[in-house]
């Protein structure tokens, strides 16, 4: 797009939220809460203990026909035709489908629909999927898939996202429409500020170029779907999704039903981060087989499968240069960016917009130019994953900064301290700060690593390095134009003295339906085990956007929050009513009721609902929550505006062993400002639980192909995820700012702490023994040669490469 | 779930009963033991066997036996976990035990037994795949095709032998005792491999390893086992190192062996290891120094091979610096040599 | 097809599967037994990890019919077993997995818990490097292994009779929620 000056955000006031939406971050009743911020059960978490809880793959339906995809083992050819009869008339088959079946294109962003449920012209990388067979069982339909017959006119392919920008005329997507459109995706050039001036006005201009690696997100638990169709024409879909409500859009556009006529239901869900975001082929497949056969269909992929399915993060080649003055001020940030984005477009229009907006806070530049390229290729589509289109270019930056600080010598934590935005602020491409608790950050991973005493100072090859980041919590764009609420909740009240919460949000693991349950309890005063949560079912439950960009505590919490208050109220003037006491003397709180100035008027939850019920008819109530307008004034100035950021730092503790480049890591501090922590266990857990994967994806994983164009080891075996033994100490040092806008002033967990554990690493390893790293991965291989590069350790004998070996 | 192809299961309770069954039905007919390595294999359809002979329920395989010479004997049948537990091994054969120790992760080594771990099918990054992902690339050398991906035209197949304890047996001089339709044999570990990726063992396909005998090691035998690999569980080796030491009274040197695994088909002997080593007193500069020209000649002698996944360059770079560890970790006694 | 005698969670069941079944087929598509996991199909994950005489093991890389004759423990198996025992609730330790925050998706704990349950089994009181590699071969890929630890942790110390030190982020003076067995009355604050 179009580079477009942005000026004076500064200078512009704070966007308030709308009533309904902001709730004050104290307690509901009195100074104290009774259940938020405490370690509180999860709703499922002994259902899930006891092997209780379902999961897609753990629904059998009487006559269920088991389906499998035939894939394609070309990189990149045309289709000329696919004969299905041979498999068709094996015994046991009961349908087989294909691209022509469903031949309307869809994309999880209404603007770039470019992917087919099963390929319609043509397959784009090895693995993509070409038809769907329905058969008695899984034997049956994988001997089924061999008797299909695909001709097919091998094209050239594209493997290297500059090969692809080289050579247009072999074209992944065909846009005859566009003929210069080649194979970009998308282009995102935008500028904040004179940059060149800011440069040439600095002392120190530093100048890097940094690469970021593929991976993937690896849940343990594989897709899964099982589609049903009643007599009457209903289609219901249980699906290990994470956005149930994109699902469900994206199968009535493509199956050509009303929405009304399909009900999307996510199990208990084994895992996403980002990876089940996407709308993918066997959801439609088992909806078509199932409609064909008018018997419930479940397709369970391999392991093999979802690495095909991907949407894991996108490899990058990143150029930074950035200006300081001596007085360790930042002057100006200039980035080119190479996104490699695979086979299709997924959320690639925002991942390209991510890789330069989420860049702006905690530290500030005031000037700043980004231009992001991403780029088709003939391997298995990127998409979101934990920490969406800003885990890498926060690498880059935050190894930059930490060569900044060198230059100018100051320590890399003052660095930082002396850049802060601050709160209540702007950023310098025009996004609304409100809290910013990155000081807070910093302190306690500087107190509890020991940083002054130890940083420079351990034995060489042992060192320690700092890096930060922001993220945001959740998005005020809503992927599809609309001007509904992004967050719905419904609440039940009933005389027995329970509470059931219905929201459409996703929990995917990250506890979001516990948080539900908090908050609910918190409001009614009621015992967390009398409120049941009822999520993820599009017939049940109201929209919500589902589990992704961080937004289920901020949206859905302040929608619960919002629906809540309106009982609470409800049943506080029942009851003081009752009692002829005005209604700011009645306590609710843990399932007890009493008046705060008579104690001994007393009772308890379940006797105060009956007695609201009495007064006002059956108990319900709605809540919604809508983000404020927020974003700069200029297009894709929306893109990466949230209502609040959260702020993270790590310390790692490294040890590099120069013999063998391999990087042990001992400890990694993450202090991460979540607003306010509502379950300190689960904000712990998240905070682990990203550090641990961006950790992991720094030294260990990589999601690439061979020369062939094919999955280099599609399985857990070769794609290694750390075990319990390759995982550090990871210290959770939780930060509260206390958003304004965030529910109880609760801002994003579950993705910031995973971004500054690869460039702490980097800085760590520049402490240890005095090398920048400043390509992913670093697994020891990488490692060594860098440290023989920079002299480091014992020298590389002679060369030698054994006859005949490719690599 | 990647299924398993159709299959049969005989449960045969004697050694002669499995010979039996593998002679009737001869190169359809596979035996199966702990399972951990066959069953993938047969998952990404390598192997199709009509017949699996069971050899969990034999209970000659079990045996586990110091004698009172110091031989030890080990039944095939008996667990990597608990050989690698079992003081007796930790004493008279250190190196097996800590092999033993780091194969695979813990379910595994409860799962997989010594015998079946001795006759592990070689490993390569394009042959241990799925049925879909071969053919993707017109299938290799070593199964359904006729091309090595890993050698530009090469002829021979090259994947390596991956089994953790070979080396360590080898080392230790141990003896196989094989049961077929001919009869017990008993083979020189060192002779039992073929430098040939496809089938890197001299074996009949009717024959089945009874048992594993070491024989008694002098007093001051040392041993250890140094792996390599990415992750401090479960993976294979991308590496292994084996080293025996011998030490007299005298504190010298008088008897070294050093065997390397998972570099190509077969575990290799460095040559000149016993050679360097024999002599030399078994700490100070002295020995320090005999181990790094060890280490040289084994960074010499060995090259691997891009066949299993991970840089292949830096594998043989890590040949000399796990020998050096591993031979300083056999004369201190501190093995196994392991990243964590 | 054959037909099989399991001895599953105490339970004497026949059951008919073809000889190229796992156990884990078996468990979890013809005896509706889904608690335990399926995540990578070979082995490599430790999700469909049972303990097989007592033993975690793979259910995904052991055949139905060589199970036969041996005692099966899954993760249904623990909570009825503890009740039988005369305890309340879960097993302890799957109220402590509960009461750390180990359980995330949950997906990758059944095989956990079992791996975890046979090591108190065998070493009542863990260091943590000891926990470390008992679990070695049970991925999780939400908690970092963290708060598995520390329920691992927190189970063995209150079977001590020792109550473990809380982690940083815990809120002051609110020290581990009670456990199921010693669940709160009505009214009393956790």
């Amino acid at each position: 797009m179009d580079a477009r000056l942005f000026e004076g955000p500064r200078e512009r006031g704070i966007t308030l939220m709308a009533a309904r939406d902001q709730h004050g971050v104290g307690a509901p009743f009195g100074d104290r809460f009774q259940v938020v911020g405490r370690a509180e059960r999860k709703v499922d978490g002994l259902a899930k203990a006891t092997g209780q809880a379902v999961y897609t793959d753990d629904i059998q339906l009487p006559g269920m026909l088991h389906a499998k995809i035939l894939r394609s083992p070309h990189a990149h050819a045309r289709i000329r035709s696919i004969d299905t009869s041979k498999a068709l008339a094996l015994p046991g088959v009961h349908a087989v489908i294909t691209g022509r079946d469903m031949p309307i294109k869809y994309g999880v962003i209404p603007w770039t629909p470019d992917e087919n449920a099963l390929a319609l012209e043509k397959v784009r990388f090895i693995g993509d999927e070409v038809a769907a067979v329905a058969a008695l069982d899984e034997d049956t339909a994988n001997a089924a898939l061999r008797l299909i017959e695909v001709d097919y006119e091998v094209l050239p392919a594209h493997f290297d996202p500059k090969d692809a920008l080289a050579k247009p005329e072999v074209q992944i997507h065909e846009t005859p429409e566009k003929p210069d459109r080649g194979n970009v995706s998308k282009h995102v050039r935008l500028e904040f500020g004179d940059v060149d001036q800011a440069l040439e006005d600095a002392d120190v201009v530093l100048e890097g170029h940094y690469r970021f690696h593929g991976s993937t997100h690896a849940p343990i638990e594989p897709h899964c779907a099982v589609a049903q169709v009643s007599p009457d024409g209903v289609l219901t879909l249980w699906s290990a999704t994470q956005i149930t409500h994109y699902v469900h859009r994206a199968l009535a556009r493509v199956l050509e039903l009303k929405e009304s006529r399909i009900r999307v239901i996510q199990p208990c869900l084994g895992g996403a981060f980002g990876g089940k975001s996407d709308p993918f082929a066997l959801e439609f497949a088992v909806a078509k087989l199932a409609m064909v056969t008018g018997r419930p269909v479940k397709m369970l992929w391999t392991r093999e499968e979802v690495f095909y399915a991907h949407r894991g993060r996108h490899p990058m080649q990143l150029h930074y240069r950035s200006g300081i003055r001596r007085d360790g001020k930042l002057t100006g940030v200039d980035a080119k960016i190479l996104i490699d984005g695979g086979s299709y477009s997924s959320f690639g229009l925002v991942t390209t917009y991510y890789s330069g907006q989420l860049l702006t806070g905690p530290v500030h530049f005031p000037t700043y130019r980004f231009d992001s390229t991403r780029v088709f290729t003939n391997k298995p589509p990127c998409g979101p994953k934990r920490g969406h289109g800003s885990v890498q270019p926060r690498f880059a930056f935050e190894v930059q900064l930490d060569e900044l600080a060198e230059a100018v010598a100051l320590d890399p934590i003052e660095l930082r301290r002396r850049n802060w935005q601050g709160e209540h602020t702007h950023t310098v491409n025009g996004q609304r700060i409100t809290s910013n608790g990155f000081l807070g950050c910093l302190d306690e991973v500087e107190r509890a690593s020991g940083w002054r005493e130890r940083r420079g100072k351990l034995p060489f090859g042992r060192g320690l390095g700092v890096a930060g980041s922001m993220y945001i919590s959740g998005t005020n764009y809503a992927i599809y134009p609309n001007d509904m609420p992004q967050a719905g909740i419904q609440i039940k009240l009933d005389r027995s003295g329970l509470a059931t919460v219905f929201t459409g949000g996703n929990d995917i693991g990250q506890g979001s339906n516990s948080v539900c349950r908090a908050i609910v309890a918190e409001e009614l005063g009621l015992d967390p085990d009398d409120v049941r949560v009822v999520a993820a079912d599009t017939d049940l439950c109201p929209v919500d956007l589902g589990a992704y960009s961080s937004r289920v505590t901020f949206m859905v919490g302040n929608a619960t929050i919002d629906a809540a208050r309106k009982l609470r109220r409800l049943v506080t003037g029942a009851v003081a009513k009752k009692w002829s006491v005005p209604e700011n003397r009645i306590f609710m709180g843990r399932g007890e009721v009493f008046d705060l100035e008579d104690r001994s008027r007393a009772i308890t939850s379940r006797e105060a609902i009956q007695i609201a019920e009495a007064l006002h008819d059956t108990l319900g109530a709605t809540g919604s929550y809508n983000t404020p307008k927020l974003g700069g004034d200029y297009r894709g100035g929306t893109i990466g505006a949230s209502p609040a950021y959260s702020f993270t730092a790590h310390v790692v503790e490294a040890e590099v062993d120069v013999e063998t480049g391999r990087i042990h890591l001992h400890n990694c501090w993450v202090a991460h400002d979540c607003g306010r922590a509502l379950n300190p266990m689960l904000v712990a857990g998240q905070m682990e639980g990203s550090a641990y994967m961006g950790l992991a994806e720094a030294v260990m994983e990589v999601h690439d192909i061979n020369r062939f164009g094919l999955h280099a080891g599609p399985s857990l075996l070769d794609y290694r995820i750390p075990t319990s033994v390759d995982t550090p100490e990871l210290h959770a040092l939780i930060v509260e700012s206390l958003d304004p806008e965030g529910p109880y002033g609760a801002k994003e967990a579950g993705e910031g702490p995973l971004h500054p554990a690869l460039p702490a690493i980097s800085n760590a390893v520049y402490d240890a023994v005095g090398v920048r790293l400043r390509e992913l991965p670093f697994t020891p291989a990488a490692v060594l040669r860098a440290l023989r590069a920079a002299g480091v350790g014992p020298k590389a004998r002679a060369a030698q490469q054994p006859e005949g070996a490719r690599r | 779930m990647l299924r398993l192809p159709k299959t049969r299961v005989a449960k045969p309770t004697t050694v002669a009963q499995a010979v039996a069954l593998l002679v009737e039905h001869g190169e359809v007919a596979m035996p199966i033991a702990g399972g951990t390595d066959l069953l993938p294999n047969m998952k990404h359809g390598l192997f199709e066997p009509e017949v699996l002979v069971a050899l969990g329920g034999i209970k000659e395989l079990q045996r586990f036996e110091l004698q009172t010479d110091g031989t030890l004997i080990l039944g095939a049948g008996v667990s990597l976990d608990r050989i690698a537990a079992d003081e007796r091994v930790q004493r008279t054969a250190p190196a097996l035990a800590q092999a033993a120790g780091l194969v695979a992760g813990p379910q595994l080594r409860r799962m997989g037994t010594l015998g079946g771990n001795v006759m592990l099918d070689t490993r390569c990054q394009w042959y241990n795949q799925t049925h879909f992902w071969r053919q993707a690339l017109g299938y290799c050398l070593k199964k359904d095709g006729t091309v090595c991906h890993v050698v530009a035209g090469g002829k021979k197949c090259v994947a390596a032998a991956s089994n953790d304890t070979a080396p360590t047996l080898m080392t230790l001089q141990a003896t196989l005792v094989f049961e077929g339709r001919s009869g017990r044999r008993e083979v020189a570990i060192d002779d039992l491999w073929h430098t040939d990726g496809i089938h890197n063992k001299k074996l009949g396909t009717d024959e089945i390893l009874v048992e594993v005998r070491v024989p008694p090691r002098a007093t001051g035998h040392r041993g250890a086992y140094g792996k390599l690999r990415e992750r401090g569980s479960i993976d294979y080796p991308m590496l292994g190192v084996a080293a025996r030491l011998d030490v007299g009274r005298d504190g010298a040197v008088e008897g070294a062996d050093l065997v390397l695994v998972a570099l190509q088909a077969r575990p290799v002997r460095v040559r000149r290891a016993a050679e360097l080593l024999i002599g030399v007193p078994s700490s100070g500069d002295n020995f320090a120094e005999a181990v790094a020209a060890v280490a040289e000649a084994a960074y010499a002698q060995a090259h691997p091979m891009p066949n299993i996944p991970g840089d292949h360059e830096w594998r043989r770079e890590m040949v000399p610096v796990y020998v050096a560890r591993t031979l300083h970790a056999a004369a201190t006694g501190t093995g196994p040599v392991h990243h964590v | 097809m054959a037909s099989l005698l399991l001895n599953v969670n105490g339970d004497q069941l026949e059951v008919t599967a073809p000889d190229h079944w796992t156990l884990l087929e078996v468990l979890r598509y013809r005896l509706g037994l889904t608690g335990s996991k399926q995540g990578c199909d070979k082995g490599d994950c430790g999700a469909c990890t049972v303990q097989i005489d007592g033993e975690p093991q793979l259910a995904c890389l052991a055949l139905a019919t060589l199970c036969e004759g041996r005692a099966i423990t899954t993760i249904e198996g623990l909570m009825p077993a503890h009740l039988r025992a005369g305890g309340k609730g879960p097993d302890p330790l799957q109220d402590a997995f509960d009461r750390c925050g180990a359980l995330q998706c949950g997906f990758c704990q059944p095989g956990m818990l079992l791996s975890a349950k046979a090591l108190l089994e065998r070493s009542p009181d863990p260091s943590r490097d000891e926990i470390r590699h008992a679990l070695a071969g049970n991925l999780c890929r939400c908690t970092g292994y963290t708060q598995i630890f520390q329920a691992v942790e927190l189970a063995a110390a209150e079977a001590q009779g020792r109550a473990p030190t809380p982690p940083a982020w815990h809120p002051d003076g609110n020290p581990w929620m009670p456990a199921c067995s010693k669940a709160p009355a009505k009214g009393e604050s956790r």
